[in-house]
């Protein structure tokens, strides 16, 4: 009825009013540019900000690709490199505009393993500083590179969790109460990696250009997809499935949050790896294989009492595995700080929204017999074990 | 994953990995070298495709004012007159200015100038001369000029020491005092903050030659050795011999084979401890502040803490480009390199 008023209601004349305001605003908006609205804008220096966004180096050449996040043009004068000026080539031109990008190529032979630092100043004398610290050839994508970032993956990421579902079998035989507390392990698990994705997310915001607002990003990322996982879950309760295919379900939506996160860490590794930053010493790889080993226990939590088809637990594994070698791709080849906070944001928001999945699912499971303890020592000893093993990574 | 900052460990230790030679000797192998696109070197370079620091293009020197170029062999002896007592006298009108100075392609630095130059005009008289200097300060700061030498307080340039110590915007101030003693001296700003007052270009030689004179050369040159802080954090970005960086080795200075050249070298770098002064290929005599006409040393290298000053003499034996920059290798791979190029 009140829309069937409102649409009624809908006129030229509502359209006028609607306008009206927006016209004005395009009036204020031109008359203050105009004149400046009485306000002094004069800067006594300009305002620049250039955004390194990565470097490659390669055989007698450094390439840094830079984006201008400030509020004007800025042009690209001089480049330094470990103090000594040093002359280079800038395409498409060394005059950027606002948000657009650059590469600056300079011919140098720099030496495997050693620390460089470069300062680019703009034509306004400020400087802007690349660090390198550590030099060597960064990784091109050809067939071999590609195919050792995928094995990072399925080291750190599939293999992992592969190895915590074959612990499927041997759980199944546990009691009800022993199933509870898997579930608030789970659960425990699941906080501690939300918290570390989104500092992750943190981190990476602070890279990105601060045009692209990292953090406003962070808040869409997390937000949409917990609403979004909220309402496919609640729209699936509405379908009337029964009550194993729900848990199912809960352990594909653990699997899904789970494989987000697992996308941030390759990304953070693949990233890393092209700048030097991570040996990727064996001791580190068998520190994320413990560690993620326990996401495997995880996701076949909610699924333990059912009899879940073969398939279905290869599925549940790839989608909390595989991502590590799409992110590891990402993170290698097409570094972005942009893009992988968005990814850290999803991936935030999809691992809280499954906490929440596996609250409602223990209090249901809870109603009959209540035990505060065991739910209180699985979530801890969730989050435990996940400090505890981080001592082998960070 | 913590970001390792090995390069604040390293930095240091690879500084002296090469100077400007060490660098293209490096490069020599290279195959990829000829696709570099920056020459810095004019044609008379046989290798100009090797890698080496420098600068793509020229700063507008006619925009600036001045010309390194011409600032190596341009000596001021004022308006000469003669005093009722006989003794020479010497005129000078210097103004202190505002000027946006182009140092390197592309980058402006806000600089305080002497006459409109970097560095200020090279004052040249002979000792027992009378200096008089009508200084106006037509900028928007206050400035002075303080002379190295023998003269009254009142002319010494520095607050606190009478008008000439502080000269207002827009005010004047004239000083007057006799040349002595002979040697190669300077002048500079000493209004404070004095750091900036000379950092910002406020500096220049004071020559005052022997009574009799030195004996004579083929070529005189002045070289005022100083650095540029175009971002303010009070360490300097870039050095130079003359106000720009690089200007003499894309401009090598050009002299013959047997040739006697006379260096008025002055070191007034500010930020950094010292500065010095290295020959390619050759050795010279130095005269520490050309207060004695008896050489000290027979060196090729000096160095110079910061108003230090002295007077080199050499020639050449062999034709060839040969550098002469700052043996701080920093310093000479951020601008304070050049090239003499003899000829037979």
């Amino acid at each position: 009825m009140t829309e069937q008023t409102t649409k009624n209601r809908f006129s030229f004349r509502t359209l006028v009013l609607l306008l009206l305001p927006i016209v004005a605003l395009a009036g204020v908006i031109f008359l203050f540019l105009s004149t400046g609205g009485g306000l002094d804008f004069q800067s006594a220096a300009p305002i620049e900000d250039l955004t390194i966004e990565r470097y490659e180096l390669s055989p007698d050449h450094i390439d840094i690709y830079v984006r201008n996040s400030g509020p004007e043009t800025l042009t690209i004068a001089q480049a330094i490199i470990n103090e000594a000026v040093w002359p280079f080539d800038i395409t498409p031109g060394a005059t950027i505009p606002r948000l657009g990008r650059a590469t600056i190529h300079i011919e140098y032979p720099w030496s495997y393993a050693e620390a460089y630092g470069v300062t680019l100043f703009t034509t306004n004398a400020v400087a802007f500083d690349v660090e390198i610290p550590v030099a060597f050839n960064t990784p091109e994508p050809n067939t071999k590179t590609f195919w050792s970032f995928a094995l990072i993956g399925l080291y750190v990421g599939v293999i992992p969790v592969f190895l915590g579902i074959f612990w499927f079998p041997a759980l199944r035989q546990l009691g009800r109460r022993w199933m509870v507390f898997l579930m608030a392990v789970t659960a425990g698990l699941l906080i501690f990696l939300g918290l570390d994705t989104l500092v992750e997310a943190l981190e990476a915001a602070a890279e990105a250009p601060s045009p692209f607002q990292g953090i406003g990003l962070i808040g869409i990322g997390a937000v949409a997809t917990f609403l979004l996982l909220d309402a496919l879950s609640r729209k699936q309760i509405n379908t009337g499935s029964d009550e194993s295919a729900r848990r199912l379900s809960l352990a594909y939506m653990i699997a899904l949050g789970i494989g987000i996160h697992n996308l941030g860490e390759g990304l953070a590794i693949g990233a890393a790896y092209n700048v030097g930053e991570i040996a990727l010493g064996a001791f580190l790889v068998v520190g994320f294989i413990i560690q993620n080993i326990t996401e495997g226990l995880g996701i076949i939590a909610p699924v333990l009492r059912d009899r879940p088809r073969l398939s279905s637990l290869l599925w549940l594994g790839l989608i909390g595995g595989a991502p590590a070698i799409i992110g590891a791709w990402i993170g290698g080849f097409a570094p972005s700080p942009t893009l992988a906070v968005l990814f850290l944001a999803i991936g935030t928001g999809a691992i809280f929204e499954v906490v929440y999945e596996i609250a409602k699912l223990i209090q249901k499971d809870v109603q009959k017999q209540p035990m505060p303890m065991t739910i209180f020592s699985g979530v801890l000893a969730g989050m435990l074990l996940l400090w505890v093993t981080g001592l082998l990574i960070k | 994953m913590k970001l390792i900052s090995r390069r604040d460990f390293l930095k240091f230790g690879g500084l002296t990995l090469a100077g400007a030679a060490g660098a293209s000797a490096l490069a020599h192998s290279s195959g990829a070298a000829s696709k570099v696109t920056a020459k810095p070197f004019k044609p008379q370079m046989q290798h100009g495709d090797d890698l080496i620091p420098g600068i793509d293009g020229e700063v507008d020197h006619e925009k600036n004012g001045f010309d390194p170029t011409e600032i190596l062999t341009d000596f001021d002896y004022g308006e000469v007159s003669t005093l009722p007592n006989g003794q020479t006298l010497r005129e000078y009108r210097i103004v202190a200015a505002n000027r946006a100075i182009e140092v390197l392609p592309g980058i402006e630095f806000p600089a305080w100038t002497y006459n409109g130059r970097i560095p200020g005009p090279t004052i040249r008289c002979t000792e027992g001369d009378r200096i008089r200097i009508n200084f106006i300060n037509g900028s928007d700061h206050p400035h002075s000029m303080h002379f190295h030498g023998i003269h009254a307080g009142a002319m010494d340039g520095v607050p606190g020491t009478g008008p000439g110590g502080f000269v207002a915007p827009s005010d004047s101030f004239v000083y007057e005092f006799d040349a002595e003693p002979f040697g190669l001296h300077l002048y500079h700003c000493h209004v404070f903050p004095l750091a900036r007052h000379i950092a910002k270009g406020l500096y220049g030689a004071f020559i005052v030659d022997p009574p009799d004179g030195r004996p004579a050369v083929d070529h005189e040159m002045v070289m005022v050795m100083s650095g540029f802080d175009v971002d303010f954090d009070d360490a300097n970005d870039f050095y130079a011999v003359n106000g720009i960086p690089f200007h003499y080795q894309n401009h090598p200075i050009p002299i013959k084979t047997g040739e006697t050249v006379r260096i008025y070298l002055v070191n007034i770098l500010e930020f950094d401890l010292i500065n010095s002064f290295h020959l390619h290929a050759n050795f010279f005599n130095y005269y520490p502040t050309g207060t004695s006409l008896t050489p000290t040393e027979y060196t090729d290298t000096i160095m110079q803490t910061q108003a230090q000053r002295g007077i080199l003499e050499f020639s050449y034996k062999h034709p060839g480009l040969y550098m002469f920059h700052a043996h701080n290798t920093e310093f000479a791979e951020l601008g304070w390199t050049g090239m003499f190029e003899v000829s037979e």
